[in-house]
């Protein structure tokens, strides 16, 4: 009887082993090929900045026109590439996080930078609502914290509706912060709203109306606020628009 | 006199762009596909600053840096690290290695770059 269970739990331990190993290449495997796509990604992105720049010669009107739209694509699929790295590795413990004190609302500001462009060729007007006071330090891995506002403040945009809004704010909570990120467009469908932070979930209308897309972005970004023990909810109303708040405590510890 | 940039990379589709947009910068722009041909050009005399790809064949850019690093003659020279790895660790090894600046190729565009390198230059 014993010697059987033994025999069970050494059959188990060695499955698992080749599942780990299994696992492990599959994880190696996609760290290569990102590697690899991102290299023909960023060629493109420089050589269409390049021409977007007039450095390879005047455009017409209507060359920039497209030539701005395959840069704005390549960066969506520089942005899914990324996200897929994130995802495969997220589920590693030995990632390491560096929290170091941190003034989020100059990390909004700057990140914000990046975005205004795409924004407003799309007509979209971003608002960031500056807390009159100033806010306490948080402390946070900024570059993890960067993905989430990052992948928040994508959505917000991608999700618009055309001339739409998107509103930022950042004010002081119970031993915290909480940072919000409201938009007026396609909101999130009632049915769909328990399945929002899943796995490669995408909602119906968000397919609809981007078809480009990974499901990972508020994965990834749940994962991140967690490991900060903070916390991410949002509240939203289909065609209206939603909005995504984030709260985290002034220390991890 | 223009600055020496020294960009080791071995796709030579980013050398073309990199070397191109480089040079119209002002930039005087040597490039070396591998780690011989690197220590080749450094043997003759030190760039001003040094673009260093990771995956390279045969000897990576982690193991050039080391060895630049490593040297009196050259272990001044700030070397900016280019590459598509973006993990922490690969940041974190390249940063302990001396690399000033690590750069994810694919979150920036060849102006920034070149904004990024007369910043440090200046």
């Amino acid at each position: 009887m014993v010697e059987d269970l033994n025999e069970k739990i050494k059959t188990l331990e060695e499955e698992n082993e080749k599942l780990k190993r299994l696992n492990d290449a599959k994880s190696e495997m996609i760290s290569m090929s990102a590697h690899q796509v991102r290299t023909s990604l960023s060629a493109f992105k420089w050589m269409l900045k390049m021409f977007l720049d007039g450095d390879l010669g005047e455009l017409s009107h209507e060359q920039q026109g497209f030539i701005q739209k395959s840069f704005d694509s390549n960066e969506r699929m520089i942005g899914l590439v990324s996200d897929m790295l994130y995802a495969n590795k997220d589920e590693d413990a030995s990632i390491p996080y560096h929290f170091e004190n941190t003034q989020i609302e100059d990390l909004i500001d700057n990140i914000l930078f990046e975005f205004i462009g795409e924004a407003t060729r799309k007509g979209i007007e971003v608002i960031f609502l500056k807390s009159g006071s100033k806010l306490p330090t948080i402390s946070t891995d900024q570059i993890k914290i960067r993905i989430v506002i990052q992948n928040l403040l994508e959505n917000a945009i991608k999700y618009s509706n055309n001339h739409g809004k998107i509103f930022i704010s950042a004010h002081e909570e119970d031993n915290g912060v909480e940072i919000s990120i409201k938009n007026t467009g396609i909101g999130i469908p009632e049915k769909e709203k328990g399945l929002i932070f899943t796995k490669f979930f995408r909602a119906g209308n968000a397919r609809q109306k981007e078809t480009f897309g990974s499901g990972l972005g508020l994965y990834t970004a749940k994962n991140i606020v967690e490991k900060h023990k903070g916390k991410i909810w949002f509240e939203s109303e289909e065609n209206e628009g939603a909005t995504f708040h984030i709260f985290l405590p002034l220390s991890t510890d | 006199m223009s600055k020496k940039i020294l960009i080791v990379e071995d796709d030579s589709f980013l050398q073309g762009l990199a070397s191109r947009k480089l040079t119209k910068e002002g930039f005087e722009v040597v490039i070396a596909s591998d780690s011989v041909k690197a220590f080749e050009v450094l043997e003759k005399g030190n760039p001003d600053i040094i673009l260093l790809d990771l995956l390279l064949p045969k000897i990576d850019g982690f193991e050039i840096l080391e060895k630049i690093k490593a040297v009196d003659k050259t272990k001044n020279i700030p070397v900016v690290v280019f590459s598509n790895l973006s993990e922490d660790k690969d940041i974190k090894r390249a940063k302990d290695l001396g690399a000033l600046e690590f750069m994810i190729k694919s979150n920036f565009t060849l102006d920034e770059l070149a904004d990024k390198i007369k910043f440090i230059l200046k």
